[in-house]
């Protein structure tokens, strides 16, 4: 471990300084900046992209870093499993998993700060430096949270990721409905943190520590604890850990917009575009899955912890893909489509499909960002109009914008062999191979299956209503142009929502029988890795049985043969619906489920029911028995003694020299009887 | 002698400022305020002692000069910090010097002596948390609350005088029945102790001196004392159900007062029971462990519940404390490292957020002459920076990372979960923790209303930015807030190093 603390790893804080002073100097001297503060940020990022590079090539080379940099805290304490005192720190973690995940958010953070000149500031958007300020505190705080080497510093930089998220969902705060999205992101995931921390304060006062990795880290004590059937807070220590990875769950399910705790994310697109890109789809909402992955040694050990997993991930997918499929607004179908991905990646993770999950997360963030940014550009185009039955016949009139956004589209769509194919199959193999075994999960994979169906026909729906047919409204006659700065971070996300895919060709692999699995490489510490933090690891500690249909290969290619049929079957239907010249509604064939759909199946009704109809008379309740009963004892009590207080009053004259001089002399008396009884005078 | 010298230039300060010309009280109240100040920065740099200052620990800055006899107990001046009360005492010239720059702008009347009780206010408040002898704490500790009742009763808005007697009325029936107590556990302490030196008293507790009174046997008279001094602490606290005089000053109050008495007075409370029942009564603390966390609880959740309920930005403001009073209360019975030790953090660091939540709501009324959450919308359009910190002040209150709340409330719930002394811990910290939810469920509502949205406020004036000098003292608070957030062991080190003797060695 000390051994590779120098060399390149020793740059590894700059990844995340360089954001927080480009923050920094944003803040203090935005105002006098050129472009208001664009040139730090895209500075910072591109810098903190070359050092994750660099860090990432370390790694390839056999190296990982593991250090301390900070003691934050510490004290006595006793632990449940008897370890005395504990230490809060802030540290770095560079592994396979970390490194990937780096380069991933500074890259997608690079580009959406370029984009952001073609976005934000070709607009005469006032509010810029405020813009930019809070982009780059975003980008510091996640990438210290992915960073992170403990439970605790990761929660820290959740929270702030958190902050600058409703920030920039309230960017917009002179209109009603910005402020009140950012203020129900915040609550919602707020809800999920609660459990969140008390799942930290419940894992460091059970082991003594928050550390991810090595023989000090909780994960390692667990499965001590485990292995020596340990009672802990009253549990056996399997339940416990159950209990505390589903209380971190919590956390997860909020930032990640899982089921139940979605419905902020669709509001959250009251921001800017470039901020749903970035923090909304790409990284900040990866944050739950990351953390998941992060601390995947400690689900591993819970099977009852990973079905659960898989199958909120799975019924999410499902979930929200229905309801992408009836929206008009471009963002939110892209923001339910986000809510469903991010599913399927629970749902590889919770079947111990650990590659599968981190390699969707990569791939999603690459197309989602693209997709993102080409609605951007769209919105550009259409002159500030979300609505897609305003648009159409786009393609010709901005080639670049259609082709990267088709690109994205196959992607997420999944077909076969845009990048968005590879990981979603290897998500869905992973869940039928467990679910063979395991009924549960394979209800969990059954609606992971079904998701790939409405994910072809919504993702299909948005490209023809968007680019196909006759323009729809004179915006759409007459689009306004795009820049370089728009083009450039298309392109290149288009390309690597394109060719993504190839880093894991799992189904080629088995029938080739080739070495090209890179992903399992490396995140199998083929390259380098921290002890315990592998694949292989993580594999061998998840109990499930894992079951196949003929042989191995037959259910691989069955998984993927009936993932892409049904991606097909999806966009196809699209295709006979909405790729015609003069597209129209197909909503009155759904009958009631339309309505059902369009309201998001009440989620948001009882949500709010929830906060208001509940929670708020009930407060009012409280203030009333607190303004009656409560204080209406104390004033009775005061009402007894009104005679005394009546002739009191009277020295009550307004004039403050009498109240000065009753003070000084009040004071001097006391010390007069004090010095008496102690005998001055005698 | 650097105690003495603190409390005499505050004294002599206010005096001076008593009869200077109201022209120049602000400013020159504000110069005398730096002297204390830098004096205490000055000690906190200065800080050699170590251990607790009841449990034998190594004072410093000590003094004691005998002072007079009462029967067969002696009362003595006697002074000295510990890694508890040096802090506090930080947190309170600070907040005195700030607490004054912010009444420049709505104090526009009897001005001198308006700035001469806040320094009265401020050697009163240094003298509560450096005073080692009973009496002297107690004059000092009456002494606090003249001041502050003028303050409300003259300056205060227009049920002042209700508030302000209420407050007076409550807050001394709660001494004398704490008096009371007190001094029926010297008596009952009878021989081993020949003085009212509190660490003379506390080690005499400890060592089981105590042998009964009035047919009472030791162990009944001290769960009668601990249950008294309790009651009469909680009042100060306050603590559910002895919380409705707080809503009420702090809404009469004018802001300089209400950043004094959310910052400083509630402290006293805390620091009292940590003091004197905490301290003093180890195995009354375990007996009562189970009421006292399910009051502090309560005192989280019901007091969120009624800043939810609110519509006036103060009284928001007034019952978070309420809330946030709550969690040193349950982090106190913890008796844990951590949880003492977060406890005696969170007075810190809630006197430092809310005197800064009160400042910033003071500066957003001295422009609106509002403070209902319904009259106004969109300020942040108006006052860019004053309200980018009152932000920061409100998600400080949340306990946003790397912001003091933070830490308080997470060593508060981590030394609470795994206490061995309360049974039930996990339980009570998981409920108690809720209230980070529903703390963040009324501020964010509040901001969404107030400065956020179209703006919209009635008045026949236009409405500007917020004066340097209150931007200037708000951003020291912010400045200091995130400082210990980030850096916690610049106190948290010395209060831990007197915390540890109490709890015995440290679970």
């Amino acid at each position: 471990m000390a051994a590779t603390a120098t060399g390149p790893f020793g740059f590894a804080p700059a990844i995340a300084v360089f954001p927080l002073v480009a923050f920094v100097i944003t803040l203090v001297f935005g105002r006098h900046l050129p472009k208001k503060g664009a040139l730090p940020g895209i500075l910072a990022t591109a810098g903190s992209l070359v050092v994750s590079v660099v860090m990432f090539a370390a790694v390839a080379g056999g190296g990982e870093h593991h250090t301390t940099l900070y003691e934050w805290t510490s004290g006595a304490a006793t632990s449940e499993t008897m370890v005395e005192g504990i230490e809060f720190t802030f540290g770095i973690l560079i592994d396979p998993l970390s490194a990937l995940m780096l380069v991933i958010v500074s890259l997608v953070a690079l580009l959406v700060h370029v984009f952001s000149l073609g976005y934000m500031n070709a607009e005469g958007e006032t509010g810029l430096r405020r813009y930019y300020a809070e982009l780059g505190l975003f980008t510091f705080s996640m990438l210290a949270f992915v960073f992170a080497d403990n439970l605790l510093m990761a929660f820290m930089f959740f929270e702030l990721v958190g902050l600058c998220s409703y920030l920039l969902i309230g960017f917009w705060f002179r209109t009603e409905s910005a402020p009140s999205a950012a203020k129900k992101a915040f609550l919602v995931t707020r809800f999920g943190d609660y459990f969140f921390l008390i799942g930290v304060v419940a894992i460091a006062a059970t082991f003594g520590t928050v550390g991810f990795a090595g023989e000090e880290s909780f994960v390692t004590a667990a499965e001590t604890a485990i292995d020596d059937g340990t009672t802990l807070f009253g549990f056996d220590a399997e339940t416990w850990v159950t209990i505390t990875g589903l209380l971190v769950l919590g956390g997860v399910l909020g930032k990640s917009a899982q089921f139940p705790f979605h419905t902020w994310l669709p509001d959250a697109m009251e921001g800017p575009t470039t901020v749903s890109a970035l923090i909304h789809a790409a990284t900040m909402v990866a944050a739950g899955v990351y953390l998941v992955a992060r601390m995947f040694g400690y689900y591993a050990l819970s099977p009852t912890a990973l079905a659960i997993i898989a199958f909120v991930g799975g019924f999410t997918a499902l979930f929200a893909a229905t309801m992408a499929v009836v929206k008009d607004d471009i963002k939110q179908v892209l923001a339910y489509s986000t809510i469903s991905q991010y599913g399927y990646m629970m749902l590889g993770l919770g079947v111990g499909g650990y590659v599968a999950g981190v390699f969707h997360l990569m791939n999603h963030a690459f197309f989602k960002a693209l997709l993102f940014l080409g609605a951007g550009a769209v919105i550009i185009l259409m002159h500030h109009e979300q609505d897609m039955w305003e648009m159409g016949g786009l393609k010709d009139k901005a080639p670049v914008t259609y082709y990267t956004f088709l690109a994205g589209a196959l992607a997420l769509a999944g077909i076969v062999p845009f990048s968005g194919f590879w990981s979603k199959d290897e998500v869905l193999f992973d869940a039928l191979a467990v679910g063979l075994e395991q009924p549960v999960i394979l209800a969990a994979y059954a609606m992971g299956l079904l998701a790939v169906f409405f994910t072809g026909f919504y993702t299909f729906r948005m490209v023809f209503l968007t680019f196909h047919g006759e323009p729809r409204s004179a915006a759409a006659e007459d689009p306004h142009s795009v820049g370089w700065a728009v083009k450039v971070p298309l392109l290149a996300l288009g390309t690597l929502a394109t060719v993504a895919g190839f880093a894991n060709l799992a189904p080629v692999a088995e029938l080739l029988h080739a070495d090209i699995t890179f992903l399992e490489f490396w995140l199998d510490g083929k390259y380098g890795a921290v002890e315990g933090l592998t694949y292989h690891a993580y594999h061998e500690t998840v109990a499930f049985e894992e079951g196949v249909i003929g042989s191995e290969t037959t259910t691989m290619l069955l998984s993927a043969g009936l993932s892409l049929g049904l991606a097909l079957a999806g966009a196809f239907t699209a295709h006979t619906l909405y790729n015609v010249p003069e597209p129209s509604r197909h909503t009155t064939k759904l009958g009631g489920a339309y309505r059902v759909l369009k309201s998001n199946y009440y989620q948001d009704e009882y949500q709010v029911w929830l906060a208001e109809g509940l929670t708020l008379p009930l407060a009012r309740a409280a203030d009333r028995f607190d303004q009656t009963v409560i204080d209406g004892v104390v004033n009775g009590t005061s009402t007894i003694s009104l005679f005394g207080s009546d002739r009191v009053k009277r020295i009550q004259t307004g004039i403050v020299t009498n109240y000065a001089a009753l003070l000084v002399g009040g004071f001097i008396g006391l010390l007069l009887v004090l010095g008496y009884l102690g005998g001055w005078f005698a | 002698m650097m105690i003495e010298a603190l409390i005499a230039v505050a004294l002599v300060g206010a005096l001076v400022t008593f009869v200077a010309p109201n022209r120049i009280a602000g400013k020159l109240a504000f110069a005398i305020s730096l002297v204390p100040a830098a004096l205490s920065l000055w000690l906190f740099a200065a800080f050699d002692g170590s251990g607790n200052a009841l449990l034998d620990g190594e004072l410093a800055f000590e003094s004691q000069t005998a002072w007079l006899e009462i029967g067969d107990h002696s009362v003595s001046w006697f002074v000295g910090l510990d890694g508890i009360s040096l802090p506090l005492v930080v947190l309170t010239t600070i907040l005195c010097t700030l607490a004054i720059v912010s009444s420049w702008t709505p104090i526009d009347e009897r001005e001198s002596q308006f700035y001469g009780l806040i320094l009265f206010i401020e050697a009163s408040l240094i003298g509560v948390f450096s005073a080692l002898d009973f009496f002297l704490w107690f004059v000092f500790w009456e002494a606090v609350l003249i001041p502050m009742y003028l303050l409300i009763g003259i300056w205060g808005g227009p049920r002042r005088k209700y508030a302000a007697i209420k407050f007076f009325v409550y807050t001394n029936v709660a001494s004398l029945v704490m008096f009371g107590s007190f001094i029926a556990l010297v008596f009952g302490l009878g021989d081993s102790v020949t003085s009212f030196a509190l660490p003379e008293i506390a080690t005499a507790m400890r060592n089981g001196g105590l042998d009964g009174l009035f047919g009472l046997g030791g162990p009944a008279l001290a769960s009668v004392v601990f249950v008294g001094m309790f009651l009469g602490f909680a009042v100060k606290v306050p603590i559910v159900p002895f919380h409705t005089w707080l809503p009420d000053a702090h809404v009469e109050a004018p802001t300089p007062a209400s950043v004094l008495l959310a910052g400083v007075l509630l402290k006293m409370g805390t620091y009292a029971l940590l003091r004197f029942n905490f301290t003093m009564f180890p195995d009354q603390v375990e007996t009562y462990a189970i009421p006292i966390a399910a009051i502090a609880v309560i005192s989280v959740i019901y007091g969120a519940m009624l800043a939810l309920a609110q519509t006036d930005l103060k009284r928001i403001v007034a019952y978070s404390s309420v809330s946030s009073m709550g969690y040193v209360i349950l982090g106190l019975v913890a008796y844990t490292t951590f949880g003492v030790g977060g406890a005696t953090f969170q007075m810190v660091s809630h006197g430092l957020i809310s005197g800064l939540m009160f400042m910033a709501v003071g500066v957003i009324y001295n422009a609106t002459h509002t403070r209902m959450v319904t009259d106004m919308s969109g300020m942040a359009d108006r006052m860019p920076i004053a309200v980018g910190i009152l932000i920061a002040g409100a998600f400080g209150y949340m306990g946003l990372p790397l912001m003091s709340g933070f830490y308080g409330e997470f060593t508060i719930f981590f030394g609470t979960f795994g206490s061995e002394l309360l049974e039930y811990s996990p339980l009570f910290t998981s409920l108690a923790m809720f209230g980070i939810v529903i703390v963040a469920g009324y501020l964010l509502f509040a901001l969404q209303r107030t400065v956020f949205g179209p703006y919209r406020l009635e008045t026949d004036y236009e409405v500007g930015r917020a004066p340097v000098h209150d931007i200037a003292s708000m951003g020291v608070l912010l400045g200091l807030i995130i400082l210990l957030g980030v850096a916690p062991d610049l106190i948290f080190d010395m209060i831990t190093d007197a915390i540890e003797p109490i709890i015995g060695g440290g679970l």
